[in-house]
């Protein structure tokens, strides 16, 4: 579909218009990153003069290396953990038939309504009573299991032709090691997709670790950015945005480099 | 092959992060002896600014002595903070001693985890009339101090000496009352449209505030110091008054309404958008420093019909956990009177506009040299020294306060959004007494 | 034929039916084994919770979270007895309202913008999927300053234009609208990606044909684009919807619920309601009726969905 240059144009146009709305927040939150307290309140667009101040003082503010950790700590164990529960619930759904196989779907299905804030006192009081809480175990453990993860990679999985499972049944290779030979090297895209996708709903997660930590030893960085926002005093918006823009750095990254996987893998699970 | 590799790898890492985790026992025993010292865990829930003094005062004293180490950890808001501390109370995991907001007080009381501390201003015969008297009451019940008041706050009316110029008014008199401040107003916008007149952030705090100002009791039974309450204790005339003042500003087109939200109010002052607002002293140093103008700050007004009573305590104060070892619990107790001491009171008072709760730290140099800079910070307290002792300055003890609070924002909001007067006020007595009844019928 | 084969079937059928029998229970076994991980996960984190939630919708709690007092009935009564409630459940419904179609008509139209085979379109592609990395926490520090009366962009702009000022947060009428409007900003990223997943895998001989025809621009996007496009948009529209009703994060830091309980959404009306007022029962009766709300939406959706969705 070659298109004429006026068609071109057109397009090229509306990219960058829609491309500035949806960046815009974050663009200005940068500029603000850098300006002073002074130059907020008085409504400057451009910093008078830029400065690190604001991200200095997010550093002081509270242990930002150490947040920074705990969450990539925090989000690689649970991508991990979810990839792992997710691919062996997902093949039980697709290659094994036994009784109850589609209700016990459909209850995993299920699961996904259930509001996660409803649940959170009760699973508080089990992490307490497990000694896990101020705990890598407490922030990670509860979400190895997703019904969006099982979902998305049974829909892969099924693409997989029936005939290899028969051959390889024919040849007598164990289901475990079909799953961890065939099946998991074929639904590499869909793997990396839900590993991304982990990463970054748990990098995002802020309520769960906020109740679940009393301390700063395992806190992440969404604490932190709560942290820097004051109940009886005035906001300082420069050094908010500075945090607000340390947070966001690590996630926008990843997703630039995989974007492209993500989105096919995404879609493979949205379409069949 | 490579998926199996990367699996085992994930594995390994896995379990090396588990290995890892279970030796991370940081704070499951708190009485521990940390390099010979003893440990106190310190909850708090100062955020911004606020933390960066506390942390700082904190350090101060850790470094001071090699007999206490002091672990200050965050817990989120007021409200978090007490959530949690509910689900851990008993527990290992409760901390030695915790910062609570001055609703959260009857909580505290009725959950029977907490330890007075006048069992340890007993012990230590501390004297605890040296300290500010009409602080220290609202944490007293039946002749008991429950809890030792830190970060203490009132509310105050701040005014923009510039704007009341440009009015051709005096710039250093205040309106006292409801109806100068609507006369006020009304010159404000007159001499500037741009400009309104009054702003009144929709928080329940200010309006539990203007209430005791009126000598109003917020719940019956002397406020709950002599009885539990059993409904809301303010009549319809001292409730609705600010609702009608609010109303007339509304009218007259000189309210700027903010919401809830007291940051875009501060914003809007320093913008030039209102000219009075009304606010927690705590603020008093920020409002100062980044106003391009010169500011006011003056005690909050009251109906012109009664007497002016005077404020209540607002902010948070330090409880003394129970079931901890005697050791750890004498090194939270020393904690808690070094940050008592004049000197600290003092850089305190000054980094945060927060009270001293001490009134000889008024008379240490840095203090002085802050009032000469901004006199305005010595109208708070003037503003709290000259209240008159009352069950309804006293404060209000009551465990569901909160969502009392809640209560009448929405009631303000309603009216400032052009709502009927009668049916937000009865809405919202109905709604606080069945909160009353609610909390009363499921305490144990 | 019957003669001959009679025998040998009479034969192999009895060891037939116990091998499917045998094959029947090891494949149960081996389904456990594979599920059993999850299994536990979800009963401890979500079914045994969800088990809790119930038990205690029917009691009064102190504020430890503990039941004090049987009532049976009574919460759920007083919920729908409750104007507040009642404000919430009409709130969530405007929301999801706003917020689904909003969703997926702005990341539609960027899917396509982006699909076209222009150069350095990578760019833009991932200009729109980054919002997908910004946290709940993040955005809504960006918008709650955007959306600031005074100095928030948004109010300059419409100042400079020569309205008013809005309360975006403030203003009952508006408010809603503004939660709506940063949820849709943050739901674009993920949204988008799908979508332009799809497009990418229509098959490019039904546009091809179609040009031969002499169809236009906007034809093609009829006729072709939107049909096949049905299934992820079905997925998108499940997967928005059910995230609408769960919407709690901008809600707790743009507007806390407030004014006057405009957008006070059911999630965050049940974390008022437990953390706030110490009142677990009607908390857990407010999220029982949540669950079974999305419950009976998702169901009705996939029974329309199934008809109205073009597979190919």
């Amino acid at each position: 579909m070659t298109l004429s240059i006026s068609k071109k144009i057109i397009f090229y146009v509306l990219l960058i218009i829609f491309s500035l709305l949806v960046f815009s927040p974050a663009l200005i939150a940068l500029l603000m990153s850098f300006m002073s307290s002074q130059d907020i309140m008085t409504g400057k667009i451009i910093p008078t003069e830029f400065s690190f101040d604001n991200y200095a003082k997010v550093f002081d503010r509270f242990p930002l290396f150490q947040y920074l950790i705990n969450s990539f700590i925090v989000s690689i164990v649970i991508m991990i953990g979810q990839l792992l529960l997710a691919s062996l619930a997902a093949y039980a759904f697709v290659f094994l038939e036994f009784k109850g196989r589609d209700f016990i779907f459909f209850v995993f299905i299920a699961t996904m309504m259930v509001p996660f804030e409803a649940s959170i006192i009760p699973n508080f009081h089990t992490i307490r009573h497990l000694n896990w809480l101020d705990h890598y175990n407490g922030l990670t453990i509860p979400f190895f299991a997703t019904a969006f993860g099982t979902f998305l990679l049974r829909q892969n999985f099924k693409q997989i032709p029936t005939e290899l499972k028969e051959a390889s049944q024919i040849a007598g290779i164990g289901e475990f090691k079909y799953y961890l030979t065939v099946v998991l090297p074929m639904a590499k895209t869909s793997l990396i997709t839900l590993g991304v996708y982990g990463f970054v709903t748990s990098w995002n997660m802020y309520l769960w670790p906020l109740l679940a930590t009393t301390n700063d030893s395992v806190r992440t960085v969404q604490i932190g950015l709560r942290q820097l926002q004051s109940q009886e005093q005035l906001n300082e918006w420069g050094v908010i945005m500075a945090g607000a823009i340390i947070v966001v750095v690590p996630t926008l990254i990843l997703l630039f480099l995989g974007q492209s996987k993500l989105q096919k893998g995404l879609t493979e699970g949205a379409i069949k | 092959m490579r998926k199996r590799k990367y699996l085992l790898g994930a594995f390994m890492l896995l379990l090396a992060l588990f290995i890892v985790g279970c030796s991370n026992k940081s704070n499951g025993n708190e009485g521990e002896e940390n390099n010979g010292t003893q440990t106190v865990t310190f909850w708090h829930s100062m955020g911004g600014a606020a933390q960066e003094a506390l942390n700082s005062i904190v350090e101060e004293y850790n470094q001071s002595q090699d007999k206490v180490t002091v672990n200050a950890e965050f817990q989120g808001t007021y409200d978090e903070a007490l959530t949690k501390f509910h689900s851990v109370a008993g527990t290992d995991s409760a901390p030695t001693m915790m910062q609570v907001f001055e609703i959260g007080t009857k909580s505290m009381v009725n959950s029977g985890f907490i330890e007075p501390i006048q069992t340890f201003v007993d012990e230590d015969n501390y004297d605890m009339s040296g300290l500010e008297e009409n602080i220290i009451n609202y944490y007293k019940i039946d002749d008991t101090f429950y809890s030792m008041p830190f970060n203490s706050s009132t509310p105050v009316m701040y005014y923009n000496k510039d704007a009341f110029k440009a009015a051709g008014l005096d710039p250093e008199i205040a309106p006292t009352t409801y109806k100068e401040v609507i006369d006020v107003s009304k010159k404000i916008t007159e001499a500037n449209p741009k400009m309104k007149g009054f702003a009144l952030q929709a928080y329940g705090w200010l309006y539990e505030q203007l209430l005791a100002n009126q000598g109003a009791l917020l719940m019956n039974n002397d406020n709950g110091r002599t009885d539990t309450p059993t409904e809301v204790g303010f009549t319809d005339e001292q409730g609705k008054s600010v609702f009608n003042w609010v109303k007339q500003m509304i009218d007259d087109e000189t309210f700027a309404n903010y919401g809830t939200n007291g940051d875009n109010m501060v914003a809007g002052f320093l913008a030039g958008d209102v000219a009075m607002f009304m606010q927690s002293s705590a603020s008093a140093r920020d409002v100062i420093d980044n106003a391009p103008f010169e500011v006011g700050v003056a005690f909050i007004p009251y109906p012109e019909s009664i007497e002016r009573q005077g404020v209540v305590i607002g902010g948070a104060s330090l409880w003394m956990i129970k079931d901890k070892s005697e050791a750890e619990q004498k090194a939270a107790w020393d904690f808690m009177k070094y940050l008592q001491t004049p000197e600290i009171q003092a850089k305190w008072h000054v980094g945060t506009g927060y009270f001293a709760v001490n009134p000889a730290a008024y008379e240490k140099q840095e203090v002085k040299d802050a009032y000469e800079k901004m006199p305005q910070l010595q109208v708070t307290v003037e503003q709290l020294q000259s209240t008159k002792s009352s069950y309804a300055t006293q404060g209000a003890l009551m465990d569901m306060i909160p969502e009392a609070r809640r209560i009448s924002e929405t009631a303000l909001e309603t009216v400032y959004n052009g709502g009927d007067i009668d049916k937000a006020y009865k809405d919202m007595v109905k709604q606080m007494n069945e909160a009353i009844e609610t909390a009363n019928k499921a305490r144990k | 034929m019957n003669e001959i084969a009679y025998q040998p079937e009479f034969q192999t059928s009895v060891n037939f039916t116990k091998e499917k029998k045998k094959q029947r229970i090891s494949n149960l076994i081996k389904g456990i084994l594979f599920l059993l991980p999850s299994i536990l996960l979800f009963g401890v984190f979500l079914f045994y919770p969800m088990g809790k939630t119930i038990y205690l919708s029917f009691f009064l709690t102190d504020n430890r979270g503990d039941p004090t007092l049987f009532v049976g009935l009574e919460n759920y009564v007083k919920i729908f007895q409750s104007s507040n409630f009642l404000q919430s459940l009409k709130s969530t419904l405007l929301f999801a309202l706003f917020t689904v179609p909003g969703t997926i008509l702005v990341s539609l139209v960027l899917a396509i913008l982006a699909n076209e085979k222009l150069r350095g379109i990578g760019v833009f592609r991932t200009i729109f999927s980054s919002t997908m990395g910004i946290s709940v926490a993040a955005a809504s520090v960006f918008w709650m300053f955007l959306f600031h009366p005074t100095i928030g962009w948004l109010n300059r702009i419409v100042e400079a234009m020569g309205f008013e000022a809005v309360g975006w947060l403030t203003d009952p009428d508006w408010a809603l609208l503004s939660v709506s409007i940063s949820t849709i900003w943050m739901n674009i990223g993920f949204t988008f990606l799908i979508l332009l997943g799809g497009l990418q895998s229509i098959d490019s001989y039904l546009y091809e044909s179609a040009d031969i025809d002499g169809a236009g621009y906007f034809y093609k996007l009829r006729r072709i684009t939107i049909p096949m496009l049905s299934p992820t948009l079905f997925f998108v529209l499940t997967v928005t919807l059910i995230n609408a009703f769960q919407t709690f994060g901008q809600v707790d830091m743009l507007t806390r619920g407030g004014p006057q309980n405009e957008t006070n959404l059911i999630v965050y009306s049940i974390y008022q309601e437990a953390f706030m007022n110490y009142q677990f029962g009607t908390a857990s009766a407010q999220a029982i009726i949540l669950f079974i709300i999305i419950l009976l939406l998702t169901l009705v959706q996939f029974k329309l969905g199934e008809r109205k969705v073009h597979y190919q």
